[in-house]
Protein backbone atom coordinates (compact mmCIF):
# COMPACT_ATOMS: atom_id res chain seq x y z
CA UNK A 1 0.00 0.00 0.00
CA UNK A 2 1.25 3.39 -0.86
CA UNK A 3 1.96 5.87 1.84
CA UNK A 4 0.59 9.27 1.06
CA UNK A 5 2.18 12.09 2.89
CA UNK A 6 0.74 15.43 2.03
CA UNK A 7 2.76 17.37 4.54
CA UNK A 8 5.84 18.40 2.67
CA UNK A 9 8.86 19.66 4.56
CA UNK A 10 9.02 23.41 4.41
CA UNK A 11 11.90 24.64 2.29
CA UNK A 12 12.43 28.15 3.51
CA UNK A 13 14.13 28.65 6.89
CA UNK A 14 11.51 31.11 8.13
CA UNK A 15 8.70 28.80 7.10
CA UNK A 16 10.31 25.87 8.97
CA UNK A 17 10.43 27.95 12.12
CA UNK A 18 6.81 28.88 11.71
CA UNK A 19 5.82 25.19 11.27
CA UNK A 20 7.73 24.34 14.46
CA UNK A 21 6.01 27.15 16.31
CA UNK A 22 2.62 26.07 14.96
CA UNK A 23 3.24 22.55 16.27
CA UNK A 24 3.76 23.99 19.73
CA UNK A 25 0.39 25.72 19.90
CA UNK A 26 -1.62 22.64 20.94
CA UNK A 27 0.77 21.44 23.71
CA UNK A 28 1.02 25.00 24.99
CA UNK A 29 -2.76 25.35 25.07
CA UNK A 30 -3.03 22.12 27.09
CA UNK A 31 -0.27 23.24 29.45
CA UNK A 32 -1.96 26.57 30.13
CA UNK A 33 -5.31 24.83 30.70
CA UNK A 34 -3.74 22.47 33.25
CA UNK A 35 -2.01 25.37 34.96
CA UNK A 36 -5.24 27.33 35.33
CA UNK A 37 -6.82 24.21 36.82
CA UNK A 38 -3.95 23.66 39.25
CA UNK A 39 -3.96 27.23 40.49
CA UNK A 40 -7.76 27.53 40.52
CA UNK A 41 -8.18 24.27 42.42
CA UNK A 42 -5.60 25.27 45.03
CA UNK A 43 -6.85 28.79 45.61
CA UNK A 44 -10.61 28.89 45.12
CA UNK A 45 -12.14 25.42 45.25
CA UNK A 46 -12.51 22.79 47.97
CA UNK A 47 -9.95 20.15 46.90
CA UNK A 48 -12.43 17.44 47.89
CA UNK A 49 -14.69 18.43 44.97
CA UNK A 50 -12.04 19.35 42.46
CA UNK A 51 -8.54 18.16 43.32
CA UNK A 52 -5.65 20.00 41.65
CA UNK A 53 -3.94 18.27 38.74
CA UNK A 54 -0.95 17.39 40.89
CA UNK A 55 -3.17 15.49 43.34
CA UNK A 56 -4.72 13.56 40.48
CA UNK A 57 -1.27 12.66 39.22
CA UNK A 58 -0.29 11.47 42.71
CA UNK A 59 -3.51 9.45 42.80
CA UNK A 60 -2.44 7.76 39.58
CA UNK A 61 0.96 6.97 41.06
CA UNK A 62 -0.73 5.56 44.15
CA UNK A 63 -2.95 3.33 41.99
CA UNK A 64 0.05 2.18 40.03
CA UNK A 65 1.87 1.22 43.23
CA UNK A 66 -1.11 -0.96 44.15
CA UNK A 67 -0.88 -2.58 40.67
CA UNK A 68 -4.35 -1.32 39.87
CA UNK A 69 -3.70 1.28 37.18
CA UNK A 70 -2.63 -0.95 34.31
CA UNK A 71 -5.15 -3.61 35.33
CA UNK A 72 -8.05 -1.21 34.95
CA UNK A 73 -6.69 0.32 31.76
CA UNK A 74 -6.10 -2.99 30.04
CA UNK A 75 -9.45 -4.40 31.19
CA UNK A 76 -11.34 -1.50 29.61
CA UNK A 77 -9.15 -1.34 26.52
CA UNK A 78 -9.51 -5.04 25.72
CA UNK A 79 -13.30 -4.78 25.98
CA UNK A 80 -13.44 -1.60 23.91
CA UNK A 81 -11.11 -2.68 21.12
CA UNK A 82 -12.37 -6.27 21.07
CA UNK A 83 -16.00 -5.24 20.83
CA UNK A 84 -15.24 -2.49 18.36
CA UNK A 85 -13.33 -4.73 15.96
CA UNK A 86 -15.74 -7.67 16.23
CA UNK A 87 -18.72 -5.34 15.89
CA UNK A 88 -17.24 -3.80 12.77
CA UNK A 89 -16.47 -7.21 11.29
CA UNK A 90 -20.14 -8.09 11.63
CA UNK A 91 -21.42 -4.70 10.51
CA UNK A 92 -19.34 -4.08 7.38
CA UNK A 93 -20.59 -7.09 5.37
CA UNK A 94 -24.18 -6.34 6.39
CA UNK A 95 -23.77 -2.68 5.43
CA UNK A 96 -22.27 -3.64 2.06
CA UNK A 97 -25.14 -6.04 1.45
CA UNK A 98 -27.84 -3.55 2.42
CA UNK A 99 -26.25 -0.84 0.29
CA UNK A 100 -25.79 -3.07 -2.74
CA UNK A 101 -28.94 -5.12 -2.99
CA UNK A 102 -32.43 -3.68 -2.79
CA UNK A 103 -33.94 -6.88 -1.48
CA UNK A 104 -31.32 -7.18 1.25
CA UNK A 105 -32.20 -3.62 2.20
CA UNK A 106 -35.90 -4.44 2.28
CA UNK A 107 -35.31 -7.42 4.57
CA UNK A 108 -32.69 -6.00 6.95
CA UNK A 109 -33.45 -2.26 7.02
CA UNK A 110 -36.40 -2.38 9.46
CA UNK A 111 -34.26 -4.18 12.03
CA UNK A 112 -31.35 -1.78 11.64
CA UNK A 113 -33.44 1.33 12.05
CA UNK A 114 -35.42 -0.10 14.97
CA UNK A 115 -32.47 -1.48 16.89
CA UNK A 116 -30.08 1.39 16.37
CA UNK A 117 -32.31 3.68 18.40
CA UNK A 118 -32.24 1.38 21.42
CA UNK A 119 -29.16 2.56 23.31
CA UNK A 120 -26.75 -0.15 24.37
CA UNK A 121 -27.04 1.22 27.90
CA UNK A 122 -30.71 0.19 27.95
CA UNK A 123 -29.61 -3.39 27.29
CA UNK A 124 -26.89 -3.66 29.94
CA UNK A 125 -28.98 -5.43 32.59
CA UNK A 126 -30.66 -7.67 30.00
CA UNK A 127 -27.31 -8.74 28.53
CA UNK A 128 -26.01 -9.50 32.03
CA UNK A 129 -29.03 -11.74 32.62
CA UNK A 130 -28.55 -13.41 29.24
CA UNK A 131 -24.78 -13.69 29.01
CA UNK A 132 -23.62 -13.45 32.62
CA UNK A 133 -21.38 -10.97 34.39
CA UNK A 134 -18.23 -12.08 32.55
CA UNK A 135 -16.44 -10.60 29.57
CA UNK A 136 -18.93 -11.99 27.02
CA UNK A 137 -21.77 -9.65 27.94
CA UNK A 138 -19.41 -6.66 27.91
CA UNK A 139 -17.88 -7.40 24.53
CA UNK A 140 -21.33 -8.08 23.08
CA UNK A 141 -22.59 -4.74 24.35
CA UNK A 142 -19.68 -2.89 22.77
CA UNK A 143 -20.30 -4.82 19.56
CA UNK A 144 -23.93 -3.74 19.68
CA UNK A 145 -23.02 -0.11 20.27
CA UNK A 146 -20.52 -0.21 17.42
CA UNK A 147 -22.30 -2.25 14.81
CA UNK A 148 -25.19 0.00 13.85
CA UNK A 149 -23.05 3.08 13.41
CA UNK A 150 -20.66 1.17 11.14
CA UNK A 151 -23.54 -0.49 9.31
CA UNK A 152 -25.36 2.74 8.50
CA UNK A 153 -22.14 4.46 7.42
CA UNK A 154 -21.10 1.54 5.25
CA UNK A 155 -24.49 1.31 3.53
CA UNK A 156 -24.53 5.08 3.00
CA UNK A 157 -21.06 4.85 1.50
CA UNK A 158 -22.23 2.18 -0.92
CA UNK A 159 -25.35 3.97 -2.11
CA UNK A 160 -23.47 7.23 -2.68
CA UNK A 161 -20.94 5.64 -5.06
CA UNK A 162 -21.33 7.43 -8.37
CA UNK A 163 -22.87 5.13 -10.96
CA UNK A 164 -20.19 6.09 -13.51
CA UNK A 165 -17.72 3.99 -11.49
CA UNK A 166 -19.80 0.88 -11.95
CA UNK A 167 -20.72 1.71 -15.55
CA UNK A 168 -17.04 2.15 -16.46
CA UNK A 169 -16.30 -1.27 -14.98
CA UNK A 170 -19.13 -2.75 -17.02
CA UNK A 171 -17.61 -1.43 -20.25
CA UNK A 172 -14.54 -3.50 -19.32
CA UNK A 173 -16.75 -6.57 -19.08
CA UNK A 174 -16.71 -6.76 -15.27
CA UNK A 175 -19.12 -9.20 -13.63
CA UNK A 176 -21.38 -8.12 -10.76
CA UNK A 177 -19.01 -9.93 -8.39
CA UNK A 178 -15.95 -8.18 -9.81
CA UNK A 179 -17.70 -4.83 -9.50
CA UNK A 180 -18.57 -5.61 -5.87
CA UNK A 181 -14.98 -6.48 -4.92
CA UNK A 182 -13.07 -4.07 -7.07
CA UNK A 183 -15.33 -1.01 -7.19
CA UNK A 184 -17.96 -1.09 -4.43
CA UNK A 185 -15.72 -2.08 -1.52
CA UNK A 186 -12.80 0.27 -2.22
CA UNK A 187 -15.16 3.13 -3.06
CA UNK A 188 -17.03 2.62 0.24
CA UNK A 189 -13.82 2.51 2.30
CA UNK A 190 -13.88 6.19 3.35
CA UNK A 191 -17.39 5.81 4.79
CA UNK A 192 -16.49 2.56 6.56
CA UNK A 193 -13.42 4.25 7.99
CA UNK A 194 -15.35 7.28 9.28
CA UNK A 195 -18.11 5.04 10.64
CA UNK A 196 -15.60 3.02 12.64
CA UNK A 197 -14.07 6.20 13.99
CA UNK A 198 -17.44 7.43 15.25
CA UNK A 199 -18.24 3.99 16.64
CA UNK A 200 -15.05 4.03 18.70
CA UNK A 201 -16.44 6.88 20.80
CA UNK A 202 -19.68 4.93 21.42
CA UNK A 203 -17.64 1.96 22.62
CA UNK A 204 -16.17 4.13 25.35
CA UNK A 205 -19.62 5.34 26.36
CA UNK A 206 -21.12 1.91 26.77
CA UNK A 207 -18.17 0.18 28.41
CA UNK A 208 -18.10 2.71 31.25
CA UNK A 209 -21.80 2.15 31.87
CA UNK A 210 -21.36 -1.63 31.98
CA UNK A 211 -18.32 -1.49 34.21
CA UNK A 212 -20.16 0.70 36.69
CA UNK A 213 -23.03 -1.77 36.93
CA UNK A 214 -21.34 -5.15 36.76
CA UNK A 215 -17.58 -5.49 36.72
CA UNK A 216 -14.62 -6.13 38.97
CA UNK A 217 -12.21 -4.12 36.86
CA UNK A 218 -12.05 -1.38 34.27
CA UNK A 219 -12.08 2.39 34.34
CA UNK A 220 -15.85 2.56 34.87
CA UNK A 221 -15.44 0.28 37.88
CA UNK A 222 -12.63 2.47 39.18
CA UNK A 223 -14.72 5.64 38.91
CA UNK A 224 -17.72 3.99 40.55
CA UNK A 225 -15.89 2.41 43.47
CA UNK A 226 -13.76 5.49 44.20
CA UNK A 227 -16.96 7.08 45.43
CA UNK A 228 -17.19 4.43 48.16
CA UNK A 229 -13.77 5.35 49.52
CA UNK A 230 -14.23 9.11 49.02
CA UNK A 231 -11.23 8.98 46.69
CA UNK A 232 -12.21 11.86 44.43
CA UNK A 233 -8.67 11.98 43.03
CA UNK A 234 -8.95 8.34 41.89
CA UNK A 235 -12.26 9.19 40.28
CA UNK A 236 -10.49 11.89 38.32
CA UNK A 237 -7.73 9.47 37.35
CA UNK A 238 -10.39 7.26 35.75
CA UNK A 239 -12.05 10.21 34.00
CA UNK A 240 -8.73 11.53 32.76
CA UNK A 241 -7.66 8.14 31.47
CA UNK A 242 -10.88 7.74 29.49
CA UNK A 243 -10.20 10.97 27.67
CA UNK A 244 -6.57 10.12 27.21
CA UNK A 245 -7.19 6.60 25.92
CA UNK A 246 -9.85 7.96 23.58
CA UNK A 247 -7.39 10.48 22.22
CA UNK A 248 -4.74 7.80 21.80
CA UNK A 249 -6.93 5.20 20.06
CA UNK A 250 -8.47 7.83 17.81
CA UNK A 251 -5.05 9.12 16.87
CA UNK A 252 -3.85 5.59 16.15
CA UNK A 253 -6.85 5.01 13.91
CA UNK A 254 -6.10 8.26 12.12
CA UNK A 255 -2.48 7.24 11.55
CA UNK A 256 -3.66 3.81 10.36
CA UNK A 257 -5.91 5.61 7.87
CA UNK A 258 -3.17 7.93 6.70
CA UNK A 259 -0.31 5.50 6.40
CA UNK A 260 -1.64 1.96 6.05
CA UNK A 261 -4.81 2.31 4.01
CA UNK A 262 -3.97 5.79 2.75
CA UNK A 263 -4.84 5.29 -0.87
CA UNK A 264 -8.43 4.39 0.07
CA UNK A 265 -9.21 6.93 2.75
CA UNK A 266 -6.63 9.68 2.48
CA UNK A 267 -9.03 12.61 2.40
CA UNK A 268 -11.23 11.11 5.13
CA UNK A 269 -8.18 10.75 7.40
CA UNK A 270 -7.28 14.41 7.12
CA UNK A 271 -9.34 15.41 10.13
CA UNK B 1 -18.63 -2.76 -36.99
CA UNK B 2 -21.75 -1.07 -38.26
CA UNK B 3 -24.13 0.42 -35.73
CA UNK B 4 -27.72 0.73 -36.78
CA UNK B 5 -30.62 2.36 -34.99
CA UNK B 6 -34.16 1.82 -36.25
CA UNK B 7 -37.02 4.00 -35.00
CA UNK B 8 -35.45 4.11 -31.55
CA UNK B 9 -37.42 5.77 -28.77
CA UNK B 10 -36.66 6.14 -25.09
CA UNK B 11 -38.50 7.08 -21.92
CA UNK B 12 -37.37 6.54 -18.34
CA UNK B 13 -39.47 4.05 -16.49
CA UNK B 14 -40.00 4.49 -12.77
CA UNK B 15 -42.13 2.04 -10.81
CA UNK B 16 -43.80 0.75 -13.95
CA UNK B 17 -44.89 4.19 -15.11
CA UNK B 18 -43.05 5.79 -17.97
CA UNK B 19 -42.18 9.46 -18.13
CA UNK B 20 -42.61 11.47 -21.35
CA UNK B 21 -40.53 10.30 -24.32
CA UNK B 22 -37.02 11.73 -24.37
CA UNK B 23 -36.12 10.33 -27.78
CA UNK B 24 -38.46 9.26 -30.56
CA UNK B 25 -38.08 7.77 -34.01
CA UNK B 26 -34.32 7.87 -34.29
CA UNK B 27 -33.04 6.25 -37.48
CA UNK B 28 -29.29 6.24 -37.85
CA UNK B 29 -26.61 4.07 -39.40
CA UNK B 30 -22.99 4.58 -38.39
CA UNK B 31 -20.40 3.05 -40.66
CA UNK B 32 -17.28 1.32 -39.40
CA UNK B 33 -14.44 3.77 -38.87
CA UNK B 34 -16.64 6.83 -38.94
CA UNK B 35 -16.19 9.81 -36.59
CA UNK B 36 -19.75 10.82 -35.84
CA UNK B 37 -20.86 13.81 -33.81
CA UNK B 38 -24.13 14.05 -31.92
CA UNK B 39 -24.80 17.77 -31.63
CA UNK B 40 -27.71 19.48 -29.98
CA UNK B 41 -28.93 21.92 -27.37
CA UNK B 42 -28.54 20.80 -23.77
CA UNK B 43 -31.29 18.51 -22.58
CA UNK B 44 -32.06 17.20 -26.07
CA UNK B 45 -31.20 13.62 -25.19
CA UNK B 46 -27.93 13.24 -27.08
CA UNK B 47 -26.23 11.74 -24.03
CA UNK B 48 -29.21 9.45 -23.57
CA UNK B 49 -28.75 8.23 -27.13
CA UNK B 50 -25.08 7.54 -26.42
CA UNK B 51 -26.01 5.58 -23.28
CA UNK B 52 -28.35 3.44 -25.37
CA UNK B 53 -25.48 2.57 -27.73
CA UNK B 54 -23.26 1.90 -24.68
CA UNK B 55 -25.91 -0.47 -23.38
CA UNK B 56 -26.32 1.36 -20.05
CA UNK B 57 -30.02 1.93 -20.79
CA UNK B 58 -32.44 -0.01 -22.95
CA UNK B 59 -34.51 1.49 -25.73
CA UNK B 60 -38.23 1.66 -25.04
CA UNK B 61 -39.01 1.45 -28.74
CA UNK B 62 -37.20 0.36 -31.90
CA UNK B 63 -34.01 -1.61 -32.41
CA UNK B 64 -30.31 -0.96 -31.83
CA UNK B 65 -27.87 -3.32 -33.46
CA UNK B 66 -24.15 -3.74 -33.92
CA UNK B 67 -23.35 -5.82 -36.99
CA UNK B 68 -26.88 -7.15 -36.91
CA UNK B 69 -26.74 -8.22 -33.26
CA UNK B 70 -29.04 -6.40 -30.84
CA UNK B 71 -27.36 -4.39 -28.06
CA UNK B 72 -28.32 -6.01 -24.78
CA UNK B 73 -25.87 -4.37 -22.41
CA UNK B 74 -22.39 -2.88 -22.12
CA UNK B 75 -19.55 -4.75 -23.80
CA UNK B 76 -15.82 -4.64 -24.33
CA UNK B 77 -16.37 -3.69 -27.99
CA UNK B 78 -17.54 -0.26 -26.80
CA UNK B 79 -15.39 2.03 -24.68
CA UNK B 80 -16.76 5.07 -22.89
CA UNK B 81 -15.39 8.44 -21.81
CA UNK B 82 -17.69 10.12 -19.31
CA UNK B 83 -18.24 13.85 -19.11
CA UNK B 84 -17.82 14.13 -15.35
CA UNK B 85 -14.23 14.73 -14.27
CA UNK B 86 -14.55 13.45 -10.72
CA UNK B 87 -16.71 10.37 -10.76
CA UNK B 88 -15.45 8.08 -13.51
CA UNK B 89 -11.87 7.40 -12.38
CA UNK B 90 -11.02 5.18 -9.42
CA UNK B 91 -9.48 7.56 -6.91
CA UNK B 92 -7.79 4.76 -4.93
CA UNK B 93 -5.77 3.73 -7.98
CA UNK B 94 -2.85 5.56 -9.55
CA UNK B 95 -3.04 6.74 -13.14
CA UNK B 96 -1.23 3.59 -14.22
CA UNK B 97 -3.49 1.33 -12.19
CA UNK B 98 -6.59 3.08 -13.52
CA UNK B 99 -5.51 2.37 -17.07
CA UNK B 100 -4.64 -1.21 -16.18
CA UNK B 101 -7.89 -1.83 -14.33
CA UNK B 102 -9.92 -2.86 -17.38
CA UNK B 103 -7.13 -5.09 -18.64
CA UNK B 104 -7.01 -6.88 -15.29
CA UNK B 105 -10.77 -7.39 -15.35
CA UNK B 106 -10.37 -8.76 -18.86
CA UNK B 107 -7.69 -11.21 -17.69
CA UNK B 108 -4.96 -9.88 -19.98
CA UNK B 109 -1.59 -11.46 -19.04
CA UNK B 110 0.76 -9.26 -17.03
CA UNK B 111 3.39 -8.55 -19.67
CA UNK B 112 0.86 -7.62 -22.34
CA UNK B 113 -1.06 -5.58 -19.79
CA UNK B 114 1.97 -3.44 -19.04
CA UNK B 115 2.69 -2.93 -22.74
CA UNK B 116 -0.86 -1.94 -23.60
CA UNK B 117 -1.10 0.31 -20.54
CA UNK B 118 2.09 2.17 -21.37
CA UNK B 119 1.19 2.47 -25.04
CA UNK B 120 -2.15 4.02 -24.10
CA UNK B 121 -0.53 6.40 -21.61
CA UNK B 122 1.99 7.40 -24.23
CA UNK B 123 -0.75 8.25 -26.71
CA UNK B 124 -2.25 10.75 -24.28
CA UNK B 125 1.17 12.01 -23.10
CA UNK B 126 0.74 10.83 -19.52
CA UNK B 127 3.58 8.35 -19.30
CA UNK B 128 5.41 10.59 -16.82
CA UNK B 129 2.41 10.91 -14.53
CA UNK B 130 1.71 7.21 -13.98
CA UNK B 131 2.37 7.26 -10.24
CA UNK B 132 -0.04 10.06 -9.45
CA UNK B 133 -3.46 9.61 -7.95
CA UNK B 134 -6.41 11.21 -9.78
CA UNK B 135 -6.88 13.93 -7.16
CA UNK B 136 -3.43 15.28 -8.03
CA UNK B 137 -4.37 15.76 -11.71
CA UNK B 138 -5.86 18.70 -13.58
CA UNK B 139 -9.22 18.31 -15.30
CA UNK B 140 -7.62 17.86 -18.69
CA UNK B 141 -5.28 15.18 -17.37
CA UNK B 142 -8.17 13.31 -15.76
CA UNK B 143 -9.98 13.16 -19.08
CA UNK B 144 -6.80 11.94 -20.77
CA UNK B 145 -6.62 9.13 -18.20
CA UNK B 146 -10.19 8.22 -19.12
CA UNK B 147 -9.23 8.20 -22.79
CA UNK B 148 -6.12 6.12 -22.10
CA UNK B 149 -8.03 3.52 -20.10
CA UNK B 150 -10.48 3.24 -23.00
CA UNK B 151 -7.68 2.96 -25.58
CA UNK B 152 -5.93 0.25 -23.57
CA UNK B 153 -9.01 -1.94 -24.00
CA UNK B 154 -8.81 -1.48 -27.81
CA UNK B 155 -12.55 -1.11 -28.33
CA UNK B 156 -13.78 -1.03 -31.92
CA UNK B 157 -16.27 1.68 -30.96
CA UNK B 158 -15.31 4.71 -28.85
CA UNK B 159 -18.16 6.54 -27.14
CA UNK B 160 -17.45 9.99 -25.76
CA UNK B 161 -19.94 12.06 -23.80
CA UNK B 162 -18.81 15.71 -23.90
CA UNK B 163 -15.41 14.71 -22.51
CA UNK B 164 -13.93 18.19 -22.75
CA UNK B 165 -17.02 20.26 -21.90
CA UNK B 166 -15.87 21.32 -18.45
CA UNK B 167 -12.31 22.23 -19.46
CA UNK B 168 -10.98 25.65 -20.34
CA UNK B 169 -10.90 26.74 -23.99
CA UNK B 170 -7.14 26.28 -24.54
CA UNK B 171 -7.04 22.82 -23.00
CA UNK B 172 -10.11 21.87 -25.00
CA UNK B 173 -8.46 22.95 -28.25
CA UNK B 174 -5.29 20.97 -27.52
CA UNK B 175 -7.22 17.86 -26.55
CA UNK B 176 -9.38 18.07 -29.67
CA UNK B 177 -6.24 17.97 -31.82
CA UNK B 178 -4.91 15.11 -29.71
CA UNK B 179 -8.21 13.27 -30.12
CA UNK B 180 -8.01 13.54 -33.91
CA UNK B 181 -4.48 12.19 -34.05
CA UNK B 182 -5.34 9.33 -31.68
CA UNK B 183 -8.36 8.38 -33.72
CA UNK B 184 -6.32 8.58 -36.93
CA UNK B 185 -3.75 6.28 -35.36
CA UNK B 186 -5.95 3.65 -33.73
CA UNK B 187 -8.89 3.79 -36.14
CA UNK B 188 -12.31 2.54 -35.16
CA UNK B 189 -15.69 4.12 -34.92
CA UNK B 190 -16.14 7.17 -32.72
CA UNK B 191 -19.39 8.67 -31.49
CA UNK B 192 -18.82 11.99 -29.82
CA UNK B 193 -21.48 14.02 -28.03
CA UNK B 194 -21.10 17.79 -27.81
CA UNK B 195 -23.09 21.01 -27.69
CA UNK B 196 -20.16 23.00 -29.11
CA UNK B 197 -20.47 23.59 -32.88
CA UNK B 198 -16.78 24.35 -33.39
CA UNK B 199 -15.78 21.22 -31.52
CA UNK B 200 -18.14 19.29 -33.77
CA UNK B 201 -16.54 20.82 -36.87
CA UNK B 202 -13.00 20.22 -35.59
CA UNK B 203 -13.63 16.53 -34.94
CA UNK B 204 -16.46 15.03 -36.93
CA UNK B 205 -16.80 13.53 -40.38
CA UNK B 206 -20.54 13.70 -40.01
CA UNK B 207 -22.58 15.84 -37.64
CA UNK B 208 -26.00 14.72 -36.51
CA UNK B 209 -27.96 17.72 -35.28
CA UNK B 210 -30.71 16.81 -32.86
CA UNK B 211 -33.92 18.69 -32.28
CA UNK B 212 -34.78 20.06 -28.84
CA UNK B 213 -36.56 17.70 -26.46
CA UNK B 214 -38.88 16.28 -25.34
CA UNK B 215 -39.26 13.50 -27.86
CA UNK B 216 -36.06 14.65 -29.56
CA UNK B 217 -35.27 13.51 -33.02
CA UNK B 218 -32.60 13.85 -35.70
CA UNK B 219 -33.11 17.24 -37.31
CA UNK B 220 -30.40 17.33 -39.94
CA UNK B 221 -27.26 15.50 -40.87
CA UNK B 222 -24.21 17.40 -42.12
CA UNK B 223 -21.26 15.84 -43.87
CA UNK B 224 -17.93 17.51 -43.19
CA UNK B 225 -15.72 16.64 -46.19
CA UNK B 226 -12.56 18.31 -44.89
CA UNK B 227 -9.09 17.06 -44.03
CA UNK B 228 -7.61 17.18 -40.52
CA UNK B 229 -6.52 19.38 -38.90
CA UNK B 230 -9.48 21.54 -39.75
CA UNK B 231 -8.82 25.19 -40.49
CA UNK B 232 -11.33 27.63 -39.06
CA UNK B 233 -10.59 30.01 -41.97
CA UNK B 234 -11.61 27.44 -44.56
CA UNK B 235 -14.68 28.75 -46.49
CA UNK B 236 -16.40 25.38 -46.08
CA UNK B 237 -15.79 25.50 -42.31
CA UNK B 238 -17.28 28.98 -42.13
CA UNK B 239 -20.24 28.02 -44.29
CA UNK B 240 -21.02 24.94 -42.18
CA UNK B 241 -20.56 26.90 -38.97
CA UNK B 242 -23.13 29.45 -40.09
CA UNK B 243 -25.66 26.92 -41.31
CA UNK B 244 -25.42 24.74 -38.22
CA UNK B 245 -25.53 27.79 -35.95
CA UNK B 246 -28.75 28.99 -37.56
CA UNK B 247 -30.16 25.48 -37.37
CA UNK B 248 -29.35 25.02 -33.70
CA UNK B 249 -30.57 28.49 -32.81
CA UNK B 250 -33.96 27.59 -34.17
CA UNK B 251 -34.06 24.63 -31.78
CA UNK B 252 -32.90 26.58 -28.77
CA UNK B 253 -35.47 29.30 -29.34
CA UNK B 254 -38.20 26.63 -29.39
CA UNK B 255 -37.23 25.71 -25.85
CA UNK B 256 -37.26 29.31 -24.71
CA UNK B 257 -40.74 30.08 -26.05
Amino acid sequence: MAVIDQSKPAKVGGATKWVLAANLISPLSVLIGLLIWEVGARLFIDPFFLPPVSAIFLGAVELHQQDLLLTHISASLVRILGGWILGSLVAIPIGLLVGSFLNAKRIIDPYIHFLRFIPAIALVTLFIVWFGVGELSKILLVMYATAFIVMVNTATGVVTIHQNKRLAARTFGASMWQIFWRVTIPAAMPSIYVGMRLALASSFLVIVAVEMLAAESGLGYLIWTSKLYFKIDWMFVGIFLLGFLGLLTDYSWKMFGKHVIGRFVRSAANY
Amino acid sequence: MTISLESVGFAYETAGRSSPMILRNIDLTIAEGEFLILLGPSGCGKSTLLRLVAGFDHASEGRLQIDGKPISGPGKDRGMVFQDLESALYEWLTVRENVEFGLQIDGVPRQERIERRDAALKMVNLLDHGDKFPDALSGGMKQRVQIARMLAMRPSIMLMDEPFASLDAQTRQILQNQMVSIWTEVGGTAIYVTHDIREALNLGQRIILMSAGPAANIKHSYDVPMDYPRKQSDPLYIDLLERISADIEEEVSKVWQ
